[in-house]
């Protein structure tokens, strides 16, 4: 089944060209299900693939699998050669895990939106534009070239755009959608780079090339450092970290099984995912991995604060995923890579969850607002009860997934740097908190809006089916992939054998470090490597025995019950009266921390300085220096033209003259009009020549 | 009487007509130095024609034809002469320069 891995991005790939030229638009088609007939063949791929490694009987990673798509003849440093231009699948464990969460977590998308997009103008195309973004996430999840993976990067980028503004008939999607492909592609220039510069030092956009290249330390540690901070800014704009962060909220405006896998689950991972593919390169930089570290830690406690105060369910989903990216994120930067992964999966099982749930809701009762919703329990049982699934598991109680996720990353954090790890416990007091909110807003207690209430029922099958599936994996895909150290077998951190810089070249050819995320032995591979220049490995020790159950059984319970008590009543006077004492603080988390207006801001500047530059060129450079120069220019063209006039031509009339005079004067001499004279002339020059010729 | 006397005698009279030819200002005057020149070249002609082909009568012939020539060519320069008179009422050279240049 592993030969096989390279269908798995182009299956969904051909099946969304099928469906989008093949039959017409038309509300009740058929062709989804073709869709969904791909998504499952290369969900059960996947599955396979993930069992056989589980049991044993294949080890990851897998060999290289490449083709030659072109080449092009090259010189360096004088000998010239053929440098082939690969692509190709590179299936490591953690890409093992990921292609099977992204077909999953599709697969129940797409089959939730056969129900949820129902009677929709451009039905068929959903499918199209869902399927060929899966293709591109699973490309870039086996690529085993990073530039091939940014091309696919960059079509994630497309899909999302085109998903977000759907319905683009609303002013509101088309703006979010520019917004998302802008500020995403800010981020991306400094992806590409970062791609340009290790292929400047490396020579290669290979994974396992640029990884041998790591892994000897033949890469200066400037150039690491650049390159892993390039990086990281791309991470930054696909994964919605902070200041970047701003498209996430507004990109609710698309259909919401989209935003389910596209901006909850799958895309926004992408960044965590560049970034664990080539965490080599943080691992050279140190630098850049606490530069990620504390950027995840502001993005974290940012986004959470934005939650506290909104009413809009899917805004509080929004900034929920933010907040968790940034956990991600932290968690690597923290040296916690096998943290980090994990929760990228468990999250997606349970952010999924939550936005398919938040849709089955807003289907049922027709508004965001969570004023208006309450005492749904009654009537949305299965809704219910999987969202309380999700919420348990987002807020880190055991047994339930995220509890594991979420432990491992706290100690990532408590190994590293106190100051990161407390804010980071109280940001995910404040997770349990909102999330908590928002189950007891919409579910719980009695109906604010009876209207409402009175008509909403439960969803059809094809949408509560994926939620109970998602929240069979929310409930226990921690607690299985924890047994028996899987997980780290899983997702093992990778190494770098020396650090950049160091001249000692640890060469000895048994050290075969030709695949990235490699086997758990690590750094004791390249035995000739002295200890000393491999990167320091972090403190391996647990939280304290009062942390650790202290956390999940007092304190997020504790935050948990906070928000039930303040939000169970019909108007929570509570929380109101809170926010209206600290209004300031309320209207800058309204205003999301004022970053929309910090760009804003910085586009005008952008304006000011280019018409400041055009008033420069207009006014200054071609006033006096194209005009002056033109101006001196036919000054001295003038003056040429006086003395040519003058002395020039007057000399060579008056050399005409003279000879003019000359001859006239000449002329005047002997030509008096006399013939006689002439005669004598004749005669004269007769009586010569006969003489000379006569007397030879 | 050899022939040189006879040559001897043509060139003076030639010269003299040139001189006459150059000095004379009356414009007669010139063409009487120029029947000169044809008498000194007939003289030339027969003095020839008798020493060194004394059977032959060519140059004798040719002086005769020569004289006719020179006869109606002062003819003609009578004739310019006459023109020249009426127009202008003086026949000195020297008053014509309508070629001058």
């Amino acid at each position: 089944m592993i030969e096989y891995a390279y269908l798995i991005p182009l299956i969904p790939a051909a099946a969304s060209l099928i469906i989008l030229f093949g039959g017409k638009e038309d509300p009740h088609s058929k062709m989804p299900w073709l869709g969904i007939l791909a998504m499952g063949a290369c969900f059960l791929m996947s599955a396979a693939i993930l069992w056989s490694f589980a049991a044993g009987t294949l080890s990851l990673p897998a060999p290289e699998t490449n083709w030659d798509w072109f080449a092009f003849a090259t010189s360096v440093g004088g000998s010239h050669f053929i440098w082939p231009m690969k692509v190709g699948v590179l299936i490591d464990a953690p890409a093992a895990v990921l292609l099977f969460v992204v077909t999953l977590v599709s697969l129940m998308v797409q089959v939730y939106s056969i129900a949820y997009m129902h009677d929709d103008v451009r039905y068929k195309r959903y499918f199209a534009f869902v399927s060929f973004f899966t293709a591109a996430m699973l490309g870039l999840v086996v690529s085993s070239n990073l530039l091939v993976g940014f091309m696919c990067w960059e079509l994630m980028g497309l899909t999302s755009y085109l998903l977000i503004g759907f319905w683009f008939e609303r002013e509101g999607p088309c703006e979010a959608q520019k917004k998302a492909f802008m500020t995403t592609k800010l981020g991306d220039s400094g992806l590409y780079l970062a791609l340009l510069l290790i292929y400047a030092k490396v020579g290669s956009f290979q994974l396992s090339q640029i990884y041998y290249s790591f892994n000897h330390g033949l890469v200066a540690p400037a150039a690491a450092t650049v390159a892993a901070l390039g990086i990281l800014l791309g991470a930054m704009g696909k994964s919605a970290q902070a200041p970047l962060m701003i498209w996430l909220p507004d990109a609710m405006e698309g259909p919401t099984p989209g935003s389910a896998l596209i901006h909850a689950a799958t895309m926004v991972a992408a960044g965590i995912l560049v970034v664990s593919k080539t965490y080599f390169i943080f691992l050279a930089a140190p630098a850049a991995m606490e530069a990620a570290a504390w950027i995840g830690l502001i993005t974290a406690f940012m986004a959470a604060a934005m939650a506290l105060v909104s009413y809009d369910i899917k805004r509080v989903l929004a900034f929920s995923t933010v907040s968790q990216l940034g956990f991600m994120m932290c968690a690597l930067g923290c040296g916690g890579f096998t943290a980090g992964l994990f929760h990228l999966t468990t999250h997606a099982f349970f952010k999924a969850l939550l936005f398919l749930g938040a849709g089955s809701v807003i289907h049922a009762v027709h508004t965001n607002d969570m004023r208006q919703m309450g005492g749904l329990s009654k009537k949305m049982m299965v809704t219910f009860l999987t969202m309380t699934v999700a919420v348990l598991a987002i807020s880190g109680i055991p047994p339930f997934a995220g509890y594991y996720s979420k432990d491992m990353i706290l100690v990532a954090a408590w190994n590293h740097d106190p100051r990161i790890f407390w804010p980071l416990l109280l940001t995910a007091l404040m997770t349990a908190f909102y999330m908590t909110r928002l189950l007891v807003l919409t579910f719980v207690g009695d109906d604010r809006d009876h209207e409402r209430h009175h008509h909403a029922h439960e969803s059809p099958a094809l949408i509560t089916v994926p939620l109970v599936v998602l929240a069979f994996f929310s409930l226990f895909a921690g607690f299985a992939l924890t047994r028996g150290g899987f997980i780290e077998r899983a997702l093992p951190k990778p190494t770098i054998a020396v650090m950049p810089g160091v001249t000692a070249l640890a060469a000895d050819a048994s050290a075969k470090p030709l695949l990235p995320a490699g086997t758990v032995e690590g750094s004791t591979d390249s035995a000739g490597a002295p200890a000393a220049s491999a990167p320091a490995p972090e403190k391996e020790e647990e939280l304290p025995g009062w942390l650790a159950y202290g956390i999940p059984f007092l304190l997020v319970p504790g935050a948990m019950l906070l928000a039930v008590v303040m939000y169970r009543g019909p108007k929570f006077e509570t929380a109101d009266s809170i926010r209206a004492t600290f209004a300031p603080i309320a209207t800058l988390l309204d205003r999301r921390w004022y970053l929309d207006d910090l760009f804003l801001w910085l586009v005008k500047v952008g304006d000011g300085t280019a018409a400041l530059a055009f008033w420069i060129d207009d006014n200054v450079v071609d006033r006096v220096f194209v005009d002056g120069w033109g101006l001196l220019m036919r000054i001295f063209s003038e003056i040429s033209r006086f003395f040519d006039d003058v002395f020039v031509d007057a000399a060579v009339d008056g050399v005409g003259g003279l000879g003019t005079d000359l001859g006239v004067g000449l002329r005047s001499l002997v030509q008096d009009g006399q013939v006689q004279e002439y005669l004598m002339y004749a005669a004269i020059a007769f009586s010569l020549a006969a003489t000379l010729i006569l007397t030879r | 009487m050899t022939l040189a006397h006879y040559m001897t005698v043509s060139a003076l009279l030639f010269l003299i007509g040139i001189f006459g030819a150059l000095t004379r200002r009356n414009i007669i005057g010139i063409l009487m130095s120029i029947e000169l020149m044809f008498n000194a070249a007939n003289l030339n002609l027969a003095a020839f024609d008798r020493f060194l082909h004394p059977q032959g009568f060519i140059g004798q012939t040719t002086a005769i034809f020569t004289m006719t020539v020179a006869a109606a060519e002062i003819v003609v320069g009578l004739a310019l002469l006459l023109a020249i008179y009426r127009n202008t009422d003086t026949v000195y050279a020297e008053d014509f320069h309508l070629l001058r240049g």
